[in-house]
């Protein structure tokens, strides 16, 4: 037979009923395991009149008590063990049955451990007691689920935020770091970004050559700690930029419960990031090399205009000949100069020249000598003198490894006389009536050579009617082909004046000039070609 | 360079002002939800977080915030964020945080916001 039931037993029992359901109400609303704890305190306190109770959780994760409530300092107790079952348990923890353990399994397979003791002078716990403790568990399971629903609701919007939080911090690095000017900030956003979408807790970009360390940016500042540099979670990417090798590395991934392995998402969000500052200085590279190309191109722009400027842009009549000249500058601007200048005296002066080099310097310096020599022409001087007083200017003028090849002739147009000196320039071809060709050579060394009164010699011959004088530069012999053959190797200037001594000084010129490209074919023009023909007529 | 993470406190009208500096990662959001649990306990509903100094926050240190966030919801108070980073504040809008506390330019503006 069942002992009777106590009086007031089913009035305590309706009135517990009402506070549980309230109690399950608060319970539900809890939006933490620890509000939650909180809210149970209450309920255990108000049902029971317990003292403050010690609430604890088992995570599966965790494999150790953590304590939500209660005392500091105050662990669950080790004597408390698990059921077997999935069922509630409790035990006594003292001899006066004043105060239990009791263990709740949750339906995550996480465990609610609660510590109970009797508020003096309450007595020992009753069945009935552990009946309303076990009533209130049970409401606490019940409103444990719909959290971790809720929980697992929040966590998964966070993870899809996050993820697109990812896509849309990679897209806008790739922008930022295409707009960053220094490198170094490049490399320090770069790594800032890739720790932090990776949540990796230290990041490290090494840049070295050959095995040496060049440069070093680490996230957050101050060291890297020989413990990151052991520490088994750790990814990396590099790539080689020429001949020196960017090696990004990032350390720890962390959780909110410790560290965890990177996974594939970090491993590709790193290459991403790799990728955008390799990207990133090839382009500052290439504009680097589009900006140079345009001060170079800027350059021979000027150089050209230099020397287009003091070349003639047409030549004087002279009485009784035919006189022809043509410049044809090269892309890259060569420093060839050519000009007939009519003196006070009735002479003529017959000039061609090329500067060593190319570029606005050799035009510059093209330009000095045509001053110079529009100076020097009209004193009384010897061609001898007015030959070193140019070498003087000249050598003074320039720098050590730029002179001037020059053929200087003046020429009496009354009776043909002309007299030359070559300053290391390519042999004048004169085509004798006979159909012989004489070479006038006679001079000495390049202009700007030598600071020295250099003892130049001349030539002095008589140009006869019908005869042909052809200054030219080396434009016109060393014009090469695909095959990279010279021009004068295979159509020999000499030989090519002599074929064509009946024709006009234009028409003669033009028939070399087209010569010469259908001998280069689609092989570039490397330097000016420039030449002068002279007809005695 | 983004500096070691630490933090300072204040309460200011009622307000507590959390200004941090550094990386708010894990070790920094368990700081300042530390910091904050100190004084919600104490009856705080309205906080400002001040992160003029932190230029970057990872997701585990925005898990931290986002806590915060909803226990000051739970308990009718408030969170600000105050001197946001343009690349920090486009994360809490992607995150979907200013639907549940608020921004301002200045902790100032802030207190004013929150004693409005």
């Amino acid at each position: 037979m069942l002992p009777p039931l106590p009086q007031d037993f089913v009035e305590r029992l309706a009135g517990q009923i009402s506070q549980f359901e309230e109690g399950f109400e608060t319970l539900s609303k809890a939006s933490t395991l620890k509000d939650m704890a909180r809210v149970f305190a209450g309920l255990l306190r108000s049902n029971l009149q317990t003292a403050e109770p010690g609430i604890f959780h088992l995570s599966i994760e965790q494999k150790r008590w953590e304590r939500f409530y209660g005392e500091d300092g105050q662990p669950f107790p080790e004597t408390v063990t698990l059921p077997a079952t999935n069922n509630f348990s409790l035990q006594h923890l003292d001899n006066t049955h004043t105060r239990i353990g009791v263990v709740q399994p949750l339906t995550d397979g996480s465990t609610l451990g609660v510590v109970l003791a009797r508020k003096t002078p309450g007595g020992p716990f009753t069945e009935i007691d552990k009946l309303s403790l076990q009533l209130l568990l049970q409401l606490y399971a019940n409103a444990h689920r719909p959290l971790l629903q809720r929980r697992n609701e929040k966590e998964l919007v966070f993870s899809l935020n996050h993820r697109v939080l990812q896509l849309n911090s990679l897209i806008d690095t790739g922008i930022e770091v295409s707009k960053l000017k220094r490198e170094g900030s490049l490399h320090q956003l770069a790594l800032e970004r890739a720790a932090s979408l990776t949540n990796a807790s230290r990041g490290l970009l090494v840049v070295s050559s050959k095995g040496q360390e060049i440069e070093r940016y680490a996230f957050p500042g101050g060291k890297i700690s020989v413990d990151h540099i052991n520490t088994v979670h750790r990814i990396q990417s590099s790539f080689e930029f020429f001949n020196n090798t960017y090696t990004f590395e990032l350390f720890e991934k962390e959780s909110r419960a410790g560290t965890v392995p990177f996974d594939e998402t970090d491993h590709i969000l790193l290459n991403a990031l790799a990728r955008q500052v390799h990207a990133s200085l090839e382009n500052r590279y290439l504009l680097r090399q589009a900006l140079e190309k345009q001060k170079i191109d800027q350059d021979i722009a000027v150089a050209a205009s230099i020397q287009q400027r003091i070349l003639p842009e047409s030549l004087p009549n002279i009485e009784g000949y035919d006189l022809f000249g043509i410049n044809i500058p090269s892309k890259s601007v060569g420093g060839d100069y050519y000009d007939c200048i009519p003196l006070s005296d009735g002479r003529i002066a017959l000039v061609i020249a090329d500067v060593s080099g190319k570029g606005v310097p050799a035009a510059l310096l093209v330009s000095s000598f045509h001053a110079y020599l529009g100076a020097y022409l009209e004193g009384a001087v010897s061609l001898v003198q007015l030959t070193q007083r140019l070498n003087d200017a000249i050598y003074r003028a320039s720098t050590d490894d730029r002179f001037i090849t020059a053929f200087l002739a003046l020429l009496d147009p009354k009776t043909g006389k002309l007299e030359s000196v070559s300053a290391g320039h390519n042999p004048v071809y004169l085509v004798k009536s006979n159909g012989k060709v004489q070479e006038l050579s006679a001079g000495g060394v390049a202009l700007g050579m030598l600071d020295m009164e250099f003892p130049y010699q001349t030539d002095e011959v008589v140009i006869e009617r019908g005869e042909r004088l052809l200054l030219y530069t080396d434009g016109v012999t060393e014009a090469i082909n695909e095959q990279e053959e010279l021009y004068d190797n295979i159509v020999p200037v000499k030989e090519f004046i002599i074929k064509k001594r009946q024709q006009s000084a234009q028409e003669f010129i033009d028939a070399l000039i087209s010569d010469i490209k259908r001998f280069s074919g689609a092989a570039p023009q490397v330097d000016d070609i420039t030449a002068l023909y002279l007809i005695r007529c | 360079m983004e500096q070691q993470f630490s933090l300072s406190s204040e309460v200011r009208n009622n307000c507590l002002v959390i200004t941090t500096t550094g990386y708010v990662n894990n070790v920094g959001g368990e700081a300042i939800a530390k910091e904050f649990a100190r004084h919600f306990e104490g009856g705080t509903k309205k906080v400002i977080i001040n992160l003029a100094q932190s230029k970057v926050v990872n997701s585990i240190g925005m898990s931290f915030l986002i806590d915060i966030v909803d226990q000051l919801n739970d308990a009718g108070g408030k969170m600000v964020f105050t001197n946001l980073d343009p690349a920090i504040h486009k994360m809490l809008s992607i995150m979907g945080l200013f639907q549940f506390a608020g921004k301002a330019n200045t902790v100032d503006d802030a207190l004013k916001e929150l004693s409005a």
